[in-house]
């Protein structure tokens, strides 16, 4: 017996084991390799996801415990080609380095700038303190950050 | 009886993989399929342990019971003695609710400032207490220093022991028996957490010390107790230093003094993060720390 994902509006079947976590699926069966299984072991923050809107490490969630939820990646943050706030303000802030953490660092801050509208720079480092960016580019994340939030 | 259908493994081959994962609706069905599954199967609740046991080569259980989703396991109820919280109670959930109860703030800060904001997010307060291995969990010294009791149960019934016991015995607790509320009593005290990861944030602290005293109208400590975290196997109290603080004032550098002198009865944990030298000594620092939060409190 398998079990149903909805990721990014898409119903989906899956019939991996129960225990195999949700970014080897997301990556292995359905090509969206957007989250990255980096350290699998929720310190990094590269495989970041929104289940039922919250972010969340997809290399600790079992498939089994995704079914029935809603699953977005960062392939379903930038529907029609039109990025999101936080996307844009990182492109502008030129704040893109390896791209190894970036999907995660946008999923973790798209969600942060619709729950902490009035957001001081320490909220954003610690909200941050889950998303681990290898070349240490910090600073101009954090920027990009408050540069949305002033654009809101 | 289980209600519902696990979700079965699609047999493939040998593989390190459980052969199923029951979504309980219940508490009384998880506790049946607990009872059921015997030795071959264990609860699953925020995930953020069990998930990485490939890390650490320990093998998969063949069924998991996935409790997360269990009203009466992830309720806090606050009344006006005791506070309960369900064992599928996450960190983040747990430090929202004590947001306004001053007397718990240093369970707050330990629920709140532990892992970072996803893993708060996934990780229960059952499983904090009920994983034996993770010696760095943050809220077990939290915890000690507020006297809480652990509420076990099975399909038989329910028993009720003090935090304490429950560590001593939490990795030879029998198959189908399932921590379901962690009972803390209220008192009037101040409560603080210090804790010293090697980054700000984010990482395992090297050590951790919770401290709760009553002090009288002069100030002077009437009552203390004091906990070390993540420095040897399990947290523990540290009841040499809480008798050095009864009856006198509470001072942050007096009481790191008095720390200093009484650190000779740990014994450290090496391990890659940290040597056990250094877990050690770090204390003295860090119960300044407690004792400045705590009177701030």
């Amino acid at each position: 017996m398998g079990f149903s994902l909805t990721v990014n509006g898409d119903r989906l079947s899956c019939a991996a084991d129960p225990a195999t976590p949700l970014v080897d699926i997301l990556r292995e069966e359905m090509h969206l390799t957007g989250a990255k299984p980096v350290c699998r072991e929720g310190f990094c923050g590269a495989c970041m996801v929104l289940i039922d809107g919250e972010p969340t490490p997809s290399c600790l969630l079992p498939a089994a415990l995704a079914d029935g939820r809603e699953i977005r990646t960062v392939e379903g943050l930038a529907p029609l080609g039109m990025l999101n706030r936080i996307q844009a303000a990182l492109e502008a802030s030129d704040a893109v380095q390896c791209g190894m953490c970036f999907p995660g660092m946008v999923v973790s801050l798209t969600h942060f700038l619709t729950t902490r509208p009035d957001a001081t720079r320490d909220d954003i480092l610690m909200a941050l303190t889950g998303n681990i960016c290898r070349c240490t580019g910090y600073e101009r994340i954090v920027e990009a950050t408050l540069l949305a939030l002033a654009s809101a | 009886m289980m209600l519902g259908s696990p979700i079965e493994n699609i047999p493939v081959g040998p593989r390190d993989a459980p052969a199923s994962i029951y979504l309980a609706p219940s508490l009384a069905a998880a506790l049946g399929a607990l009872s059921e599954y015997g030795a071959a199967g264990a609860p699953l609740a925020g995930g953020t342990w069990i998930m990485r046991s490939p890390i650490r080569h320990e093998p998969l259980r063949t069924h998991y019971v996935a409790i997360g989703r269990i009203a009466e396991l992830t309720a806090v109820r606050i009344g006006s003695d005791a506070i309960e919280i369900g064992a599928a109670v996450t960190h983040a959930a747990l430090a929202t609710a004590l947001a306004d109860l001053p007397e718990f703030a240093g369970l707050a800060a330990a629920a709140g400032g532990s892992a970072n904001p996803a893993i708060r997010a996934m990780a229960t307060i059952g499983g904090n207490l009920a994983t034996s291995e993770f010696s760095a969990a943050d809220c077990v010294p939290a915890l000690l220093c507020l006297d809480a009791d652990v509420e076990i149960s099975g399909r038989d019934g329910r028993e009720r022991i003090g935090l304490a016991h429950f560590l001593a015995i939490r990795s030879t607790l029998a198959p189908g028996r399932l921590v379901t509320r962690i009972i803390v009593p209220r008192a009037e005290r101040n409560t603080a957490h210090a804790r010293l990861p090697l980054r700000r944030a984010g990482d395992y602290p090297v050590a951790i010390v919770s401290l709760s005293v009553r002090v009288d109208a002069a100030d002077r400590v009437q009552a203390a107790r004091i906990a070390v975290g993540s420095v040897e196997p399990s947290a523990r109290r540290w009841p040499r230093l809480e008798a050095a603080l009864i009856g006198h004032p509470l001072d942050a550098a007096a009481a790191a003094r008095r720390a200093a002198e009484l650190t000779d009865e740990f014994i450290g944990r090496d391990s890659v993060d940290a040597p056990a030298w250094y877990r050690v000594s770090v204390l003295p620092g860090l119960v300044r720390r407690a004792a400045i939060a705590a009177l701030g409190s």
